[in-house]
């Protein structure tokens, strides 16, 4: 019984921690804005490098 | 070429709306009833009585009252309407019959009431909302538009009688008009026709702005000229082309085209003979009304049909057209701020160039002639890669 | 009070300076000291307070889920459509799309915002993923033959009576959603239809289109194609280049333009019935009356909660205000349009808010409120924050716009016959048309709308290429003079940021606002900036 809430303890307590630890990582992207500025200087210039190369069947 | 007898006087009657037919049929006790598109069938006008009076605005130099109403975004044919109804140029007018053709249009003919610029205490006004198809389902519509909003209002404002006898008088009318018209259209398709485009824009110009009944004598004599007229030794023109686009309501354009050395031999656009001067039939079953409700939409060709059937229709009518008047190619106008005809005359060039292989050439106007010069440098460019090609037999 | 309460409180009092609207209260900043010049890339995201920015965090979050969603639901699909096609890349700005819509957002007008967010993007990427998994381009999907390409501008209600097929906007995903979030992408499909030879004058919304159209650059789904004339002119034209391209046997539904008189609902209803035989031919399937009733109750529920939103927003008590008003209800009626429930449970909710907020005599934006105004003509599509913008410069509070009094007439849920004409009628009433098509009246009833609004002032949408607005400029500026208006025109190009800019636009509201009423701006860090390299 007692290993058993020992285990519960344990496990909630490893929940627990990792809960904060991604509160506390997506919280750190959501207030420095990180992925936003990840999209803008980084993911989108080479998208647009990408799509400006693409040939497109272009016609009427 | 002589001179043609009639050509200065129809040239002066276009120098007005009211010109003297005009003021003379109102003189005589008819009713002038104004109309600005082919989706108001100009027989329906024509009911005995009454006469057609297709609105232009002749020498108009500037629209800057009507720019402040409907800015200088907007079409400069409407604008040009606006300005010379406020200007009184239309007190004449018993009536205007609008139709919804585009959104310009129909906010234009909308201050013909909003801010009465027609000074004629009979005058009044209604817009139809026209068909964009040309199925059973909007020819329905196309009817009731018309029989509430021009026939019954004609009838009941004016007085005019509209019945079976009175509808089959109209067309007939409209046949005879029409017949003088196509029989001098007809012969642009001659190899050296004794009539040239420019003359023939003012003929069907006179046709559409002048009460029937007064201008008929002189296309008649007109039509039995040309019969007997003696063309140029030669042909006098490096090629040969269709004139295709909207409001084209100006001879000089038409003129400027035929001093870049090629001849309009077919005139497809609003203003033009095709559509405009077709027979009118009436077929087993179906009254006056019908027929005319009928043929009007079925010769449409405007720019704003969205079914299938009619976009392939207006493209196929104007390749007919290259070839019974044997034209070397196309050239697509359309007005400046004009949605229908901006997007037509793209699709309409690569239908042209690409697929039917007939040269085109696609150009952006203002209603005045403006811009002659840079005008005149795209003729000429396309006129002189007509005669390469012509030399080149046709590669 | 409770504990947390006073320990809320101390954090926010603490962190107050932080708050970019404490800020421009006491002229050390505001809501633009935190972006990079230029970009729209803020350095940080907004402090509103312990509450409201973890509220606001929380959002973000579900909203990341949806992603990621859309992404799981089809990864190599997803994956490839960001590949194939520009537009699919502009989808990547929405947290910041997001965030520049709800600035200054706080309490009550701050949840209900959200919600209205998240309901869209839970729908969107679900659509996204939809039919990008059953892109004839990458292969296909067990769907691909039962979906149906629709213009966007068509009310899809009636086709709730296919319950097997699915109709698609078409438009929506490549170019008119996207350009709210990402002014640069339509230009680029501009630039292709002009290089056509299509006039830079025309409507830039169906330039775009075009352009679209040309670059091979829609989805390709379905088996038939139903096309629309509305909302204008442009529209009409821009279905001749779909046909041709699209290729698929095709019906253009021509509802009547000028549809306030009694001879076209009849017009309009066989329209629509000669529609749903087109696609009983094309697709081989019986209409359903029955499934459409199904979805007409949901949109009659929608709209009877719709009514009552119009009620508060007659008060100075409505915790749904500005674009988040406006873009849920453009994308709830104009795309959605009754076929999903998560929008009714949504209005059940966010009626609940209002009516609670209303009780508590709750006014948004901690009352700083000056003006209330009526949003009329069709709105510049790359300025969706223009709202947030507006009151947060001037305090001019959107109570409501054009587009929000679309078809909101109840569809007969019992009989076929009344519904196909109800139906017709609310069709009548789409998005960019109901008033800025079809006569004077229509557009003419912006005083009524704004009298029983309680509104001060018109704001009115000035497409410079919206020929139908154009021609009745001087008779709505005379209008307003006549009855006592405040009246800006805003000028804009719908689709294109190049011709006016969003600076161009906010300086329309600011010459009126400084030089004509003479008033001071709440925030001064956003009277002029320079937001061109945004997305």
């Amino acid at each position: 019984m007692k290993k058993a809430l020992k285990f519960v303890l344990k496990l909630l307590g490893k929940l627990s921690l990792a809960g904060l630890i991604a509160f506390v990582v997506t919280f750190a992207i959501y207030m420095t804005n990180a992925e936003n500025k990840i999209i803008y200087y980084v993911v989108r210039p080479l998208l647009n490098k990408h799509y400006d190369s693409q040939v497109r069947d272009r016609r009427i | 070429m002589k001179d043609l007898k009639h050509l200065i006087y129809f040239e002066n009657l276009l120098q007005d709306a009211q010109n003297e037919l005009v003021t003379k049929a109102v003189a005589e006790g008819k009713h002038a009833l104004g109309y600005n598109c082919y989706y108001i069938p100009e027989t329906l006008l024509n009911l005995p009585g009454c006469f057609s009076s297709r609105l232009r605005a002749p020498r108009c130099v500037s629209t800057d009252i009507a720019s402040y109403y409907m800015t200088t975004r907007n079409c400069p044919y409407v604008r040009s309407i606006l300005e010379r109804a406020i200007e009184g140029g239309y007190n004449y007018l018993e009536a205007l019959f609008g139709a919804e053709s585009c959104a310009a249009m129909e906010r234009m003919e909308e201050h013909f009431v909003l801010i009465h610029p027609v000074k004629n205490d009979k005058f009044f006004s209604t817009i139809i909302d026209p068909p964009m198809k040309g199925d059973e389902n909007n020819l329905n519509y196309y009817k009731a538009q018309l029989k509430l909003k021009v026939v019954d209002k004609l009838r009941d404002e004016l007085g005019v009688d509209v019945s079976e006898e009175a509808m089959l008088k109209a067309i007939e009318d409209h046949n005879e008009i029409s017949r003088l018209i196509t029989e001098m259209g007809d012969l642009r398709k001659l190899e050296n026709p004794p009539i040239t485009g420019y003359e023939f824009h003012v003929i069907q110009l006179v046709s559409q702005v002048c009460p029937h009944y007064l201008i008929k004598p002189y296309l008649e004599e007109t039509l039995e000229e040309l019969k007997t007229r003696e063309p140029e030794p030669k042909f006098p023109f490096r090629a040969r082309v269709a004139l295709v686009g909207s409001e084209i309501d100006d001879p000089d354009f038409t003129k400027l085209i035929e001093s870049c050395g090629a001849m309009v031999v077919a005139d497809r656009y609003c203003f033009g003979s095709f559509p405009s001067r077709e027979q009118i039939e009436i077929l087993p079953g179906e009254s006056a009304f019908d027929a005319i409700c009928r043929h009007y939409l079925q010769w449409n060709q405007c720019a704003r049909f969205m079914d299938g059937d009619k976009i392939d229709q207006r493209h196929n009518e104007v390749r007919k057209l290259v070839e019974n008047f044997r034209a070397d190619g196309v050239i697509y106008e359309n007005m400046k701020f004009c949605e229908f005809w901006s997007y037509e005359k793209v699709l309409a060039n690569h239908i042209f160039t690409n697929e039917l292989h007939i040269p085109c050439c696609t150009i952006e106007k203002e209603y005045a002639l403006g811009a002659a010069g840079q005008l005149r440098t795209r003729f000429q460019a396309f006129i002189e890669s007509l005669e390469i090609k012509s030399i080149q037999g046709g590669k | 009070m409770k504990l947390t309460d006073k320990l809320i409180k101390a954090v926010d009092k603490k962190l107050e300076r932080f708050d970019p609207l404490w800020q421009a209260e006491n002229g050390v900043g505001g809501l633009r000291s935190r972006y990079y010049d230029k970009t729209g890339v803020a350095k940080y995201r907004e402090w509103r307070g312990v509450k409201d920015t973890f509220y606001d965090y929380t959002q973000w979050l579900y909203n990341l889920m949806s992603m990621g969603q859309m992404v799981a639901s089809a990864p190599v699909k997803c994956l490839r459509g960001f590949w194939e096609y520009r537009w699919m890349g502009s989808y990547l700005g929405t947290f910041m799309f997001i965030d520049r819509l709800f600035e200054g957002y706080r309490g009550y007008e701050l949840r209900i915002a959200h919600m209205n967010m998240h309901a869209i993007v839970q729908s969107l990427t679900k659509k996204i993923a939809l039919v990008l998994a059953n892109d004839r381009r990458f292969g296909g999907g067990p769907l691909t033959d039962r979906m149906v390409p629709m213009d966007e501008v068509l009310p899809p209600l009636f086709m709730a009576g296919f319950k097997d097929l699915i109709p698609i906007p078409l438009q929506t995903l490549p170019e008119f959603i996207i350009c709210d979030i990402d002014q640069h992408i339509e230009p680029y499909y501009i630039d292709v239809a002009e290089s056509y030879g299509l006039p830079a004058d025309v409507c830039s919304r169906c330039a775009a289109e075009t352009g679209v159209t040309i670059d091979d650059a829609f989805p390709i789904i379905g088996k038939a194609f139903l096309s629309t004339n509305m909302p204008c002119n442009a529209s009409e034209s821009t279905s001749m280049f779909q046909r041709r391209r699209v290729n698929l046997p095709y019906q253009p539904v021509t509802m009547a333009m000028i549809h306030n008189e009694p001879g076209a609902h009849p017009y309009s209803t066989q329209e629509l019935k000669n529609a749903i035989a087109f696609i009983e031919k094309e697709y081989g399937v019986k209409y359903d009356w029955n499934a459409l009733f199904e979805r007409a109750k949901q949109m009659n529920e929608q709209n009877t909660i719709e009514l009552e939103k119009w009620d508060f927003f007659k008060t100075p008590y409505s915790a749904l205000v500005g674009i988040a008003e406006t873009l849920y209800r453009l994308y709830s009626w104009a795309s959605v349009n009754g076929q999903e429930d998560y929008f009714t449970k949504n209005d059940r909710k966010v009626i609940a808010i209002m009516r609670k907020a209303y009780e508590e005599k709750y006014k948004p934006f901690s009352g700083k409120t000056r003006h209330r105004a009526f949003l009329w003509g069709p709105s510049a599509v790359y300025y969706t924050d223009f709202p947030t913008w507006i009151q947060n410069c001037w305090g001019i509070n959107i109570v409501l716009n054009m587009d929000s009094t679309m078809g909101h007439n109840m569809i007969s849920t019992t009989d076929p016959e009344q519904a196909i004409k109800d139906l017709a009628l609310f069709s009548e009433k789409a998005v960019m048309r109901h008033h800025a098509v079809g006569g004077w009246d229509n557009v003419n009833a912006v005083w009524e709308w704004a009298r029983n609004f309680n509104c001060d002032m018109v704001l009115c949408n000035d497409n410079v290429a919206c020929k139908g607005m154009n021609g009745v400029h001087a008779l709505l500026e005379e209008q307003a003079r006549d009855l006592g208006f405040h009246f800006i025109f805003i000028e804009h190009d719908l689709e294109d940021s190049r011709t006016v800019s969003r600076q161009d636009m906010r300086k329309c509201v600011n010459n009126y606002m400084s030089v004509v009423l003479g008033e001071q701006p709440l925030d001064p860090t956003i009277v002029e900036f320079d937001d061109s390299a945004a997305y």
